[in-house]
């Protein structure tokens, strides 16, 4: 199965993935429009900076996902087959468990719509919107090593 | 064949019992619950009552999953006695049964302060499904409601009342909400939240009486004051349950005390979940941490010893999170020390007017608590931080920095990265 | 190939564009797609790199950064963007404006022997205006002209000269708001002073000071080099041409001007006329040689020599790619960098001509205005020996050419209206008064690949004289309307509404005027006051039912124009993505709603060419309405 993977040194902060993400998460697809609204779709990744390189930081969707046990609401579950944490927003009561559990700090709390922000791998797309929207090609897409 | 009996149904049974099966397809496991409802995330009881999640969102594992994996599973009959000498059970029914391996995860009850009245009608706990399917029934009739304790189990169950148009006061015996998770400082955003939300908080008093002939009216306070009210939830906390190892060789404090193995101290007797008093990486002692994922985590390591694999478990740590009216909290490991403690060292940063109030607690260079409001991202990498013990004098300046993240912690923790994920 | 159809309507260019991939050459629609995504801050005009603090970005999201290091904000941040490009565009026509008086200076004293006035009556009404004896001699009055122009562009005090051709009302507004220009220089300095860190921290003062810097261009360097182009190179009569990229000649030796400034193209033309030169043409194997522009440069020699045009902005790369081109000689302004690489791909010649842009490498041909026929000589004969060098195989000119018709200045609408002898705006403005004619309407600008090429100015264009609009264009906005046919009388017929092709048919018009280049937008601030001066239109810019539009722009000029046509009282509307002020709510608000309430005029901002047509004609209404004209004859 395919998983992000990173080329630290290409990563210059631009935030593009962010943009993208939040984007190809939004009911509007567009920045001018997305930025205006009350509960703006929020990017699931965020860009950190750490000694002198730019790290993108989002769900590493781990073979154990500490935030699946935490889960005290059935939302999250692990797919073996998909190699993904799946989350169900029908089921998800934004308790933040997750969030309090995540090794990565990946997992941020949406407080507006009370869902946790978390990589989906653009779920139903090829491949997730941040991989083309990153300039310098510093973000890959390809089978888990 | 092997016996595998497991005492109790939530988080940490079920949790045992699938790790049991991933290795052990042919054991015979007995699931025994003394609730009449099927395994359920008792966490969303409170979501359940407020009309925020459906009653078939409260479902755990399904009929089928039982039937899956060859699982007895007994409902409605409690245990009341552990006979380890005999290995076996005696049910209420008087009925026994044996094990090869027990795992006792009965959880825990509410505490009922002993005050005259309180065996009233309309007067609840707030922990089982039955306990909020009853507080439903009167809510048509019901117009306020008193709830004894400002612990999370109190403002849940006052956020669930007041979603229902209850009108509600909470009466809290210590000067601030939560007093178990949080500091002074970081419980008044909590109670600004609450009273801007409707609810009455009452603070440094305390229940002495529940007044009404039958059915109930009033509560009376050590103030002499007394408060109207036809729906009492208590909430002051819970103790384990553990009556069925009592008068046995079974060590017993808070909780059932277990080893790193989760043992008991008779090898053929586990427990895990909120019964459990495991150790404490905090505080470097035995604790009782009642939480669902803790229990999640315990069940699984305990089951798998019950299947022979001898693994350790690293320990727990008290924590919790909560979601109220907007406002995110975030307590881990300790999250008060007396003023002025010389081993004790805090980083803090506060915005009042964005709600944003967040503490460190380190000692000698390692991280031992946080208190997160407002702002809770990176809980999980402080967690982590507590958990593997990691030495960060070279990082504390950086802890609560706006861009603060797993990167800045990545050269410290014990795990190689090739590419970075 | 349904993707080269969404990248242009034009014919020729999607054909120029199947050759460039067939050919693997890239243009600026393919580097488009490799800049995706653009960066969001940068639209939104939320990345500050004013001080070497930053650069800091503020997150539109909400979730992070709300303040630069400095701790200025979204608006701060936003507006000080934006009025930095008002200076730049500013500065770039005015510029442009400096150089002509620079050539009028040196006629004065007789060191451009190649130019001479060639519109005496323009001179003369000019010197008039400005209070200067004619009884002199011609290059006495151009020297007191050229001394007092220069002069505008130092002034420190006081205001400049042409804003006094406004209506009387106008001018006290731009007074009571302090806007009113003061130096050319001096606004576009000031301007800029108060955008570096920790000056003007008020987006609204920003923006004051950036209309007031607008209107210096405005009012100012453009309409002072639309004048004095007109004095020294004839002023435009309605002439007839061709255009779009077949308008290249297969046989010929094909001269591309391409640019801004007139002042060399003109000696281009007269150049290749030159028998010494078609006779070395022939020796070379051409049948003669064939000028034709891109851009401005273009708008400009056609509209005095009707001098074909090979396309607008976004053909300039597909000229080169024709095969056909052996030299394309440049100025200034709208040049893109790629042209460097594309013409290294052909046997074309790219020739630099002005000391302020230049090309690493690429051959460099001063031009100075003392020797001005022997470097526009010097640069044909170049292309003349290039034709050797062509690649026959590798030609192919799309066959799409449309007649047209430019040289449409304030003077002529006057003369085509009322008649040469009676120049007059009256029966204009009884047009709009009984309702044969809606209103009126500017379309201007540029191409932008992030939209399909010419289908914002056409579409637009065409809904508007639909609607008994009349329109009048400028810049790479009326050679797209040209190449879709809408500027010969004959399409007044097939796409106006009854009441302009009742006007287009008495006069013989199109029903989209075409006035130049985009400097000679101040041909359409001129206009409008005569229109205010002849009367029964009410006393200010603003009453007119008129609108502006730059459906497809990118350059900072644009946003430099759109600033002085709405800081003189016109609602204009911008297209393709808007101003990089989205992510500041209080600076949108601001330039789209709040201005109109003092300035009159104010932007607003819309992707899609019918609504934005919907949006003018409400507007025209509205104005009607205000003016309580008749109703409309024919809607």
């Amino acid at each position: 199965m395919k998983q992000l993977y990173y080329e630290v040194k290409k990563c210059l902060g631009c935030k593009s993935c962010e943009f993208a993400c939040a984007l190809t998460h939004s009911l509007t697809g567009e920045l001018f429009k997305e930025i205006n609204k009350e509960d703006p779709s929020l990017p699931r990744k965020k860009v950190l900076f750490s000694k002198g390189n730019n790290y993108p930081v989002s769900c590493r969707h781990c073979r154990e996902p500490k935030c699946v046990d935490a889960c005290m609401a059935g939302a999250l579950t692990y797919d073996k087959e998909k190699g993904m944490v799946l989350h169900d927003e029908s089921s998800c009561v934004g308790c933040w468990m997750c969030v309090m559990v995540c090794p990565y700090g990946a997992i941020r709390p949406n407080i507006k719509t009370k869902l946790p922000l978390r990589c989906d791998k653009c779920k139903d797309k090829d491949e997730p919107a941040c991989v083309s929207a990153c300039p310098t090609g510093a973000v890959i897409w390809k089978e888990e090593a | 064949m092997k016996q595998l009996v497991v005492i109790g149904n939530s988080a940490a049974g079920i949790s045992a019992v699938e790790a049991i099966r991933k290795v052990d397809k042919t054991s015979k496991i007995i699931v025994i619950s003394d609730e009449d409802y099927p395994s359920y995330y008792r966490c969303l009881i409170s979501y359940y009552l407020a009309g925020q999640v459906r009653e078939e969102k409260l479902l755990y594992r399904s009929e089928s999953f039982y039937k899956e994996n060859n699982i007895e599973l007994r409902l409605n009959r409690k245990v009341m006695r552990v006979e380890p000498k005999r290995n076996r059970i005696i049910l209420e029914d008087k009925s026994q049964l044996s094990y090869d391996s027990l795992l006792i995860a009965t959880g825990a009850s509410p505490k009922f302060p002993h005050l005259a009245g309180i065996k009233k009608r309309n007067v609840f706990g707030f922990r089982t499904i039955k306990d909020v399917k009853e507080i439903e029934k009167i809510l048509p009739v019901a117009k306020n409601a008193c709830i004894l304790g400002g612990g999370l189990i109190g403002l849940k169950a006052a956020y669930a009342l007041k979603k229902r148009n209850i009108e509600v006061k909470l009466i809290v015996k210590s000067k601030q909400v939560l007093s178990q998770m949080l500091d002074y400082k970081a419980a008044g955003f909590v109670q600004k939240k609450i009273e801007e939300n409707g609810i009455e908080l009452i603070f440094g008093q305390d229940a002495v009486e529940i007044i009404g002939d039958g059915e109930l009216k009033a509560i009376k306070l050590d103030s002499g004051k007394v408060i109207g009210c036809s729906l009492v939830i208590v909430a002051k906390g819970v103790s384990p349950n553990t009556d069925l190892v009592k008068d046995t060789p079974i060590n017993v404090r808070e909780g059932i005390i277990a080893n790193e193995f989760l043992q008991t101290n008779i090898p053929n007797i586990y427990t895990a979940g909120d019964v459990c008093e495991g150790f404490d990486l905090v505080l470097n002692a035995p604790s009782v941490n009642a939480l669902w994922p803790i229990a999640v985590e315990q069940g699984r390591v305990a089951g798998q010893n019950m299947t022979g694999q001898g693994l350790k478990y690293q320990g727990s740590l008290g924590m919790n999170s909560l979601e109220f009216f907007g406002l995110a909290v975030v307590s881990l490991g300790i999250f008060k020390i007396k003023e002025d403690d010389p081993n004790f060292e805090e980083i803090k940063f506060l915005d009042e007017k964005q709600n944003i109030y967040k503490k460190l607690i380190l000692k000698d260079n390692y991280l031992v608590g946080a208190v997160l409001v407002g702002d809770i991202r990176n809980s999980g990498v402080f967690l982590r931080l507590i958990r593997e013990r990691i030495n960060i004098s070279s990082l504390k300046d950086k802890l609560l920095n706006e861009n603060f993240g797993y990167p800045e912690i990545m050269d410290l923790v014990n795990q190689k990265e090739n590419l970075y994920v | 190939m349904a993707d080269i159809q969404a990248k242009s309507i034009d014919l020729a260019s999607q054909e120029a564009l199947r050759k460039a991939r067939e050919e693997s050459i890239k243009t600026s629609w393919d580097r488009l797609e490799v800049q995706k995504p653009q960066c969001g801050f940068g639209q939104l005009g939320l990345c500050c790199t004013v001080c070497n603090m930053g650069p800091c970005r503020i997150d539109p999201f909400g979730e992070g950064a709300q303040e630069g290091v400095c701790g200025a904000n979204a608006d701060t941040i936003a507006a000080r963007n934006l009025v930095r490009k008002i200076a730049v565009g500013a500065s770039a026509h005015s510029d442009h404006g400096r150089d002509v008086v620079h050539t009028l200076a040196l006629f004065s004293e007789g060191h451009a022997h190649d130019y001479d006035i060639l519109d005496l009556e323009k001179f003369k009404s000019l010197a008039e205006e400005l209070g200067i004896d004619t009884n002199k001699s011609k290059e006495e009055i151009a020297k007191e002209l050229a001394k007092r122009f220069f002069a505008e562009f130092g002034k420190q005090e006081g205001e400049l000269l042409f804003l006094k051709r406004a209506p009387k009302k106008r001018q006290q507004i731009w007074k009571k708001l302090g806007i009113s220009p003061r130096g050319i220089d001096r606004e576009i300095v000031e301007l800029l002073h108060t955008t570096t860190m920790g000056v003007d921290n008020d987006y609204k003062n920003l923006i004051n000071t950036g209309l007031r810097c607008a209107l210096s261009d405005g009012w100012g360097g453009s309409m002072i080099a639309t004048d004095l182009q007109d004095i020294i190179l004839g002023s435009p009569q309605p002439v007839r041409g061709k255009v779009n990229l077949g308008v290249l000649k297969e046989n010929y030796v094909n001269i591309v001007v391409h640019g801004h400034e007139p002042i060399l193209s003109e000696m281009a033309v007269k150049a290749s006329q030159d028998p010494e030169l078609l006779r070395l043409a022939r020796e070379n194997g051409a049948e003669g040689i064939n000028l034709a522009g891109i851009c401005c440069t273009a708008n400009e020699v056609l509209m005095r020599h009707g001098i074909p045009v090979a396309g607008n902005f976004l053909q300039q790369e597909l000229a080169i790619i024709t095969g056909a081109v052996e030299v394309m000689m440049v100025d200034v302004q709208c040049i893109m960098p790629a042209l460097q690489n594309i013409a290294s791909c052909y046997h074309t010649k790219l020739v630099t001509t002005n000391p302020k842009a230049r090309f690493p490498g690429v051959l460099h041909v001063e031009f100075q205005p003392e020797r001005a026929y022997q470097v526009a000589k010097q640069i044909i004969r170049l292309g003349i020996e290039n034709f050797v060098n062509r690649n026959k195989e590798r030609v192919n000119i799309p066959k799409y050419e449309m007649d047209l018709v430019a040289g449409f200045t304030k003077e002529v609408i006057f003369q085509i209206l009322g008649g040469r002898y009676r120049a007059t705006y009256k029966p204009l403005n009884e047009a709009i008064i009984s309702g044969r004619l809606r209103g009126l309407a500017g379309i201007v600008g540029c191409n932008n690949p992030k939209q399909t090429h010419d289908y914002f100015h056409t579409t637009l264009v065409k809904e508007l004289i639909k609607n008994d609009i009349l329109v009048l264009q400028t810049g790479c906005s009326a050679i797209a309307c040209a190449k879709q046919g809408l500027l010969i009388p004959e399409a007044a017929k097939e796409y106006a509404g009854k009441g302009l092709q009742e006007i287009c048919e008495a006069v013989g018009i199109p029903p989209v005027l075409h006035l130049g280049s985009c400097v000679d937008n101040s041909r359409i601030l001129t206009a409008a006051s005569c229109i205010i001066q002849e009367g029964g239109l009410g006393e200010d810019l603003s009453d007119i039912p008129a609108a502006g539009a730059a459906p497809e722009w990118m350059s900072e000029k644009a946003i430099t124009i759109g600033f002085y046509f709405v800081a003189s009282g016109v609602y204009t509307v911008f297209g393709a993505s808007p101003f990089a002020v989205l992510g500041s709510k209080n600076l949108t608000n601001y330039l789209t709603k709040d201005l109109e309430s003092f300035v009159g005029g104010r932007f607003e901002f819309c992707d899609d060419p019918l609504q934005m047509a919907t949006l003018m004609i409400e507007h025209i209404d509205r104005k009607r309405k205000a003016l309580h004209l008749r109703p409309l004859m024919y809607q």
